[in-house]
Formats: structure tokens, sequence, C-alpha cells
């Protein structure tokens, strides 16, 4: 093999301004949304993890252990095949609480920054030797393919590119845990060329090599010790720590981390990465045994690893080599990309800004992004340097074990986080500085020094990693049981955990609105960036900036929190957060946030099951019972915080559910507001017709009250308030029409006893009066009485109707069936209106014959019209026109009283038969005149109907009353 | 702690997997893409298992 090494320094900067140029493209918009979010490219993005040790190592590990090669695709595999156990979980925390990284992850939950900065320093340690194999396995192939080429300087040369390009990729944007969709792609092209130039070199190996499958089989029949080896079950002994390696380090490994969590696309994308991704390892590791074979045919002298670059040259294809190395580069490329990148914002997070923090007055995402850049040259150069240290003795194989070894001491703290509550930093701090320090001692001194080369395999490094992993487990468990968790740690353990769903209790907040958070944050983070951030988190939540309520200030704080987790690390933020939007009340744990649990119970509901699901449905219906109730319901806790809400409460005040749960009691507007704390405030448990105006008009309402027994808050003398809120406004006019309608039959009562009273002296008067009459024969005498016998008729007249009109009130049964001349009602009718002297003068008109006539009860009717009529005059102008008119139009008899009046609304003339409705002022009208006459038309067998405006155009309304006509004997024989 | 049930058949079908084929895939004569042809029932059941459900998220 002799290719010219400008050729291949072209082809390796050509290919990686290949890949800037899809991560600027995607950038830009210029590929569909639609694709860039496929979960296929997720999946490829995943690929990332198959570096140089899947690309390279694989081929030498299957010489040495047959199929216990595919232990490492297996243990990567089986962390995205079960999912839901453990990357599903994490995804969700990671995505709530903007964790970008392991660091900051154990940072969070076991809350001191010590935890961050520890799990950053074995990372780096760790992660220092795999970079360095990446950086060897390409400088050791580039000298491959041009043996004269200086080894040194080629891997200088991919250090300088490389770096450029990480700088490039991953600090073009100022932002903190943001998707960056252009990195994405460009991982995804770059695992696609990387399985593509794998696969490819495969299919030659089969068909280049062998000729093609069968002939593959008969050189396999040749070749017993081969046979052997592949099928050998000796490798089952380091088989189970090497899948365990791998499978750690799908979630504990920097790369790994920040694609699976940070550039996840929701839990769509990981579904289908937890079966895409094993099939792409699966079809990566498919070709491994055939370049292996294919390299052993062809006698080659070069180390196993490379044998994927050597077999295209020994076979005299020299493409296939160069596709190969193009692989080779892809896989180491995209690995140190991703990893400087992650472990980047690791160091800045944990590292300096602990120690050091930009001023206020400074450009916070400018200061950061330059401390970035120099930090990913400083990763990737750490790397270079390391490159030297082991002697190229030690395969590459050793160095990644190293590397893996250190990463599966996070294990215990990662399952930790979402199975052991219990577990506190002393316990995961020991436990991790333990395993490490046998990892340290036993695998990474013998690497760095150099001493023994084969250190590894005759101190059996399977038995290292497992004592280390052994000693860290028994001293974060026994650690963690023999000390206290602080309450913070023990509230962050609820978080996590997922069996629990307790929450931190309600607390108040010193900083009242969105003004006060930009003011308080002012001070740490400057005015600019405080209210870029809080403006961001407002956003973010869909909350106004008006918003008051105490729930959507909790809300800001803790997306705040979150937010600024991304930005500078979860320790920094929450010593921001705490310091400077602190919490009025002293929070505690194991006390609830109602709306929390709700909201969680409600998300989790489908999973729940048997006895979990039965206590869930009980608890939806006391809910719904609550929330159903047609009485106002208010629930309020020991610090006045509105808890409940119900629907009848909503209707009633108008003020919605999500407007008011989380405000405080003083929050609200008049007249609630001094309805609900005077109630409250005073000592009686129900306040009976307690009335107020609401939108000018009166409401009356009983209110009641009861305190929820204490349970957990030592500090309250109770736990609560619960209010209920009775509207009596109907029944309270219901009642009102009734005293009036008792009063008016009272008066009717009087006035008829005072009419029977009066008629006995008219009576005598009227005998006294025909008396004169007829016996006496002076002309002015005779004139004299006439009179006084015709006054005292029509004071008789008048008595009689007051009598009728009274007895018309009173609630009998049973009605008249008497024939009644409409003519004569509608006279009695007009005299008695014309008593009312305080009314309006009203120009009454009677139009009608003596045909008229119903079969029915006389005084009802005469009330039927009494009421018309004086509906009319109060609808007239004064000295309005009212016209009575009857017609006889078949068997039927036609009222109808005519108005000139205002007419009757459109929108109110379906309600006027409705009892209490009145348009009248209050006092003046009962709203039982309309519905009293419908009521009796109904009784006498007629129909009633109302035509406003009476004619069209004009004003006015016409009251149709029709009854069946009577034909029979006018004296009823 | 919620597990759903199609991960806990994942679960059960690959153990029993690993069971019955580790002898087949080792015996003397058999083709040495056996494993693989196991790898890929795995894969295919697993994606049933994933496919997208009405699961609610925490």
């Amino acid at each position: 093999m002799n290719f010219e090494i400008t050729t291949i320094i072209t082809l390796g900067s050509g290919y990686l301004a290949l890949l800037f140029g899809i991560a600027f493209v995607t950038e830009r918009g210029w590929i569909p949304i639609k694709i860039v979010r496929h979960p296929i490219v997720y999946v490829l993005s995943l690929g990332v993890f198959a570096s140089v040790w899947a690309y390279y190592t694989s081929v030498g590990n299957a010489q040495r252990d047959g199929y216990g090669y595919l232990a490492s695709f297996i243990g990567i595999s089986l962390a995205f095949l079960f999912s839901p156990l453990l990357l599903r979980p994490l995804l969700e925390l990671t995505r709530t609480y903007q964790l970008s990284s392991l660091a900051d992850l154990m940072a969070f939950r076991y809350r001191t920054p010590w935890a961050g900065t520890l799990t950053t320093l074995v990372i780096l340690i760790a992660v220092t030797p795999l970079i360095a194999l990446q950086i060897r396995a390409v400088s050791d192939t580039a000298y491959l393919l041009s043996p004269e080429s200086a080894q040194g300087l080629l891997a200088i040369g991919f250090c300088v590119v490389i770096t450029l390009f990480s700088i490039l990729f991953g600090t073009s944007r100022k932002t903190g845990r943001t998707q960056y969709d252009g990195l994405v792609m460009a991982i995804a092209f770059e695992s696609l060329v990387k399985l593509i130039a794998f696969l490819a070199v495969g299919v030659f190996a089969i068909y280049g090599a062998f000729g093609n499958l069968d002939e593959l089989d008969f050189w396999l029949q040749d070749q017993p010790e081969l046979l052997a080896s592949l099928k050998n079950t000796d490798y089952f002994s380091s088989f189970h720590v090497m899948a365990l390696l791998f499978f750690t380090a799908a979630i504990a490994m920097p790369h790994m981390f920040y694609v699976t969590f940070n550039e996840n696309n929701g839990q769509r994308a990981l579904s289908f990465a937890s079966w895409g991704l094993p099939l792409y390892f699966l079809l990566l590791s498919l070709p491994v045994l055939p370049i292996l074979w294919a390299g052993l045919q062809s006698g080659s002298n070069v180390p196993v690893e490379y044998f994927p670059v050597v077999i295209g040259a020994a076979y005299d294809m020299p493409l296939i080599s160069m596709l190969a190395y193009l692989g080779g580069l892809s896989a180491a490329s995209g690995l140190i990309i991703v990893i400087t990148l992650a472990l980047s914002n690791m160091c800045l997070n944990h590292l300096i800004l602990p120690i050091y923090q930009p001023k206020a007055n400074e450009d916070i995402y400018r200061w950061l992004l330059w401390k970035r850049r120099l930090l990913i040259t400083a990763i990737i150069w750490m790397g270079f340097f390391f490159h030297y240290l082991p002697s190229q003795q030690i395969s590459i194989e050793v160095i990644g074990i190293v590397a893996f070894t250190a990463c599966l001491q996070f294990i215990p703290g990662i399952v930790a986080i979402l199975y052991w509550p219990m577990a506190n930093k002393k316990g995961f701090l020991w436990g991790l500085a333990t395993g490490v320090l046998i990892w340290f001692l036993f695998l990474m001194l013998p690497l760095l020094s150099d001493a023994d080369p084969l250190a590894l395999t005759s101190i059996n490094w399977r038995e290292i990693t497992a004592f280390s992993l052994i000693g860290n487990c028994i001293i974060f468990v026994a650690v963690s049981i023999l000390s206290t968790s602080s309450d913070e740690e023990r509230s962050s353990a609820d978080i996590c955990t997922l069996d629990t769903i307790k929450r931190r209790k309600r607390s108040g907040l010193v900083a009242k609105s969105t003004d006060d958070f930009v003011k308080s944050l002012s001070k740490p983070l400057g005015e600019k960036t405080a209210t870029r951030e809080v403006d961001r988190a407002l956003k973010d939540l869909d909350i106004e900036e008006k918003d008051r309520r105490p729930y959507a200030m909790q809300q800001l704080r803790g997306r705040l929190e979150a937010n600024l987790s991304g930005l500078l690390g979860p320790s920094i933020a929450r010593e921001i957060i705490d310091g400077y939007l602190p919490y009025s009340i002293v929070s505690q744990h194991g006390s609830s946030d109602l709306n929390v649990i709700e909201n969680r119970i409600e998300a989790y509901r489908s999973n729940l099951s048997g006895m979990a699901a039965d206590l869930d449905n009980l608890r939806r219906y006391h809910r719904q019972i609550l929330l159903d109730l047609p009485l106002g319901v208010c629930s309020l806790s020991s610090d006045n915080e509105i808890i409940m809400w119900n629907r009848a409460m909503e209707q009633f005040t108008n003020l919605n559910y999500p407007d008011v749960v989380g405000s405080q009691v003083i929050d609200l507007s008049e007249p609630w507001l001094s309805l609900i704390t005077n109630f409250i405030d005073d000592d009686a448990l129900h306040s009976y017709k307690y009335a107020f105006e609401l939108d000018s008009q009166k409401k009356t309402v009983n209110l009641h009250k009861a305190l929820i027994e204490k349970t957990t808050d030592p500090d309250s003398a109770h736990d609560g308030v619960i209010i209920l809120l009775e509207d009596i406004t109907e029944t309270e006019i219901l009642e009102a029409g009734l005293t009036h309608s008792e009063r008016l039959a009272s008066i009717g009562r009087l006035a008829a006893g005072v009419a029977h009273e009066i008629g006995n002296p008219i009576t005598g008067i009227a005998c006294l009066a025909q008396t004169i009459r007829d016996e006496y024969e002076d002309e002015e005498l005779l004139n004299l009485a006439s009179q006084v016998i015709e006054q005292t008729e029509r004071t008789s007249t008048i008595l009689q109707s007051l009598v009728n009109f009274a007895h018309a009130g009173t609630n009998k049964t049973h009605y008249e069936r008497e024939i009644v001349c409409i003519s004569e009602c509608m006279a009695q009718a007009q005299t008695l209106v014309s008593l009312d002297r305080k009314s309006k003068e009203l120009n009454l008109r009677i139009e009608c014959g003596p045909e008229a006539r119903v079969l029915g009860d006389s005084q009802r009717l005469l009330q039927v019209l009494i009421n018309l009529i004086s509906n009319a005059r109060d609808a007239s102008q004064a000295n309005g026109e009212v016209l009575l008119q009857t017609q006889v139009i078949g068997e039927i008899v036609e009222i109808a009283v005519v108005d000139q009046g205002i007419g009757i609304p459109k929108a109110i003339k379906d309600r006027v038969f409705d009892p209490f409705f009145t348009t009248k002022q209050a006092g003046e009208g009962t709203g039982l005149g309309l519905s009293l006459v419908f009521s009796i038309v109904e009784d006498l067998g007629g129909d009633i109907d109302i035509i406003s405006p009476a004619k069209e155009g004009a004003g006015g309304t016409r009251v149709l009353l029709r009854f069946p006509c009577y034909h029979g004997d006018p004296a009823g024989t | 702690m919620y597990i759903p049930r199609s991960i806990l058949v994942l679960l059960l079908i690959v153990y029993l997997l690993f069971l019955l084929s580790a002898d087949w895939i080792n015996q003397a004569s058999g083709a040495w893409y056996r494993p693989f042809m196991v790898g890929f029932l795995v894969v295919l059941i697993a994606s049933w298992s994933h496919r997208e459900q009405d699961s609610d998220e925490f």
C-alpha cells in the first residue's frame, strides 16, 4: 500500500468539510425539518457510539474471543432494547430539568456540586484514553496507507483539523441546552458512511477475497482451529463483564448521553431507537468475521485490528482500503467532535464555573462561548498527548477497556437515581471514589507507567473490573444507609424515583411578579441576561408577563432553574436561584403540592393497574363529585392559597379554575375578596343570606365553612379551610314575590271586607233616596233623590267589582262554569283600572259586541283583563290609547289588548311568562302578572299569544287571547 | 415502578431465545452467521414491543 499522503489529507479534510457543510445546510433550514427530526436520523446519530472500538477493535476481539466480540454490541443493544427501564425515565428527567450531562444529572440528584465535579473529573480521565484511541487509530491507518509519511505529523494534523471542526460544530451558537440539528444530521451522516463503508468491506471480503459464501465455507472447513476458536465458550468468562461495560457506556459515556438525551425529539424517537440502534449494531457486527478471515487469508502482517483497511490493498482493490479508511476516520471524528462538545460543557459547568463566574456586567453568553472553545481545544490535545504515553505494544483494545471500565463506576449511582431513594451524596461520592481508586491503581497506572504492557491480561482486567464495581456498590450502599440524607436530597430523590409521586410542599416566593424576578436575577446575571432568561422561561411556560399567581411564579422559578441549569450547570443554577429567588415559606420534604400530585397521577393514569387503578378511580369519583356539586366549593390552604375551585364556583363568580387555583385569596377581585376574607375571619361556621352587589345586581348567598384537620404541617393550626357557597338569589326573589303576593291577597281580603261593610250603609242610603223619590212630589227633591240613587248604584257597582276581584286572587281549585259576557267583563275591568289614581291617565277604548260570550269564570277573566290593561298602561305614554277589541271568528272568541307603547324586546319575549320575570324597577312589579294571566287562560281552556311590535314597523304590543265561543242562550237556560 | 407489559414479554422471549439457540449456534457444522439470524429475530420482536402506543409519559 502506498498512497500519497496528500491524497489522504485531502480526502480526510474534504470529508470533514462535507460533514460541516451538512451541518451548515441543516442549520440554515435547507433540509426539511421532517427529515432532520426523523427517528431514523436520531438512530443514525446514536451510531456515534460505534467508534474506532467497533470499527477496528472488534476484528481483533473476534480473532481472540470468537463470538465474544459481539459482547460490546449486545451490551449497548440491551440498554436500548430495554429502554423503559433506564433510558426512558432518565430522558424525562433530563428533559424536564434541562440536564445536559451525566455530571448535571448526578449533581441534580445528589444535591452537591461535588457530585458533578467528581463525575466530570472521572469522565475526563476516562475519556482521554478513548480520544487517544481515536487519534492513534487514525494516524496508524493513515500510516499503513502511506508508510512514507511521518506518523507523528499525521496525528498532529488530524488533531489540528478536528479541533477546528469541533469548534465550528459545537460553538457556533450561543445558547445552552437546545437541540443542534446540524450536528445531529452530520453525525447521522457519518454513521451512515461508517456503516456503508464497513458493509462494503465485508461484502468485498466475501466476494473479493473468497469468491462467494460457499467458497468462504469451504475455506473455513480447512481452518478447524479458526472454527474452534469461533465457537469456543471460554470467552463467556469476560462476555458478561464486557456487555455490562457497554451497557453502562450507553448512559455514562458523555457522547452517548449527549446524543441520547440532549438531541432527542421525544419518546417516539427513543422507542424507534430501542430497536433501530440494535439493528444498526447488528448490521455493523455482521462484516467483522468475513473481514477477519479475509485478512488472515491474505497473510497480512499488520495488527488484526487494522484488517478492514489493509484487505482492499491486499487483494488489489485500493479503493476498498480508502473506503475503509474513510469509515474509520468517520468513526473517530464523529466520536471526538461529540465527546469534546459534551465534555467541554461538563468541564465548564462543574470545574470552572464553581470556581470562577463571569461578572454581571459581562456578556455571559459570549464568555461561556469562548471558554467552551478553549476547553474543546484542551480536551483534544490532552487526548493527543495521552496517545504518546502507552507503548505501541499496548493494543487499542486495552486502551478502550480502561476507558470503558472507568465509566462502569457510575452504574450504581445511575440505577439508584431511579430505583433507590435512600441513596445519598455521601454514599455516592465514597462509592465512586472507591471504584475509581481501584480502577486507577490497577488499570490506569499500569497503562500510563508502561511498566507491564501485558498487565491487563496478567492481572486479569475482568477481575479488576468486578472488584472495583463490587467495592463501589458496597461502599455506596453502606454509607447511604449509615448516613442521613438532607431534606433537599430526599426532595430530589422524590423527583427522580419512579415509585413516588410525592412532591415538595407548596411554597410562597419572595418575588411576587415577573418584574421582581428580573430585578432579583439582575444581580448575578446582569439586567440584559436576566430579562432574556425570564422572557424565555415565560415563553416556555406560556405564562403572561402580568401573571402574579403564586403557582405560576413557582412554575417560573422551576423553569428558570432548569434553563439556567442548561446554561451554567445545575449546581450554579441552583445556587443562583436559591440565593436570589428564595421561598418565603420554608419548604419541607414529604408534604404535598396537590396540583402537582393531581397532574402527575393524571399523566401516569393509564399505567395504573389493580388496587392502584381502583384507588385512582375512587379518587376521580370523589373529585368529580366535588367538581360537579351544584354548590360552589372552594378550598384554601393554611396560607390562604386557593387549592380547589369547582365548576359551580366558576359559573357563579365568572372566574375560571386555571386563573384562580394557586392564587392567594388576596389576589381575588371584589366582591369575592371581601366575601371570602370576611367569612374566613369570622368565627361563625355559617353565614346566611349574605347580600352583595355583582354587576349592579343584588346577589344573596349562604356561606358554610369547615376547617381541614391538621395532618402534617406542625406550624399551622389546620391544613386549610373548605368554603361552600350557596347561591340563594333566586330563592330570595321567589320569597319576596310570595310575600308581596300574600300582602296583596291580604289587601284584597281587606278590600272585600270594607266593600261589604260599606255596601250596607249604601243600600240604606239608596232605600232612603227611593223613599224620598216615591213619597215626595217636590221636583227639586225628586231630582236630588234620583241623583243619590244613581250615585249609590254606581258605588255599588264599584264595590261589587272590588269584591269580585278580591275573590279572584284566592287559591280556589274549583272554577265557576258560567256564561261570561266579554263586554260586561271589559266594562268592569275599565272601572277597576280607573280607580288607580296614582297611575297614568289612560284612553281606554272598548270595541266589543254582546255576542262575544264564553263559558268560564268571570272573576278570573276579569283579573286577566285587568293585568293586561295594567301592563299596557305601564308600557304606554301618558294619555296613550289602549284598545280592547273582541271578535267572534267561528267557534273562537278572540280578545285583543293593543297598546301603542314601547313594545317587548325580542331578547326577553320568550321569558315574559316566567314567574318573577319583570323589566320594571325593583318594588314596582312582582313579575307575577303575566305568569298569572298565562295560568288562568290555560285553566279557562284558552290560549295566549303576544305580538310585538303590534304592527310591522311601529311599536306597541298586541296580546291575543282565544277562548271557545259560547253560542247558547244568553240566560243559560 | 411501571414496566410496560410488552417489555416484559420481550425480556422473556430474549431469555428463552438465548437458552434455545445457544447450542444451535455452537454446533460444529452450523453456519457462522447463525447468531446474526437470532439477532435479527430479537430486533424484529423488539420493533413489535416498542411499537407506538398511547402510553402516558411522566
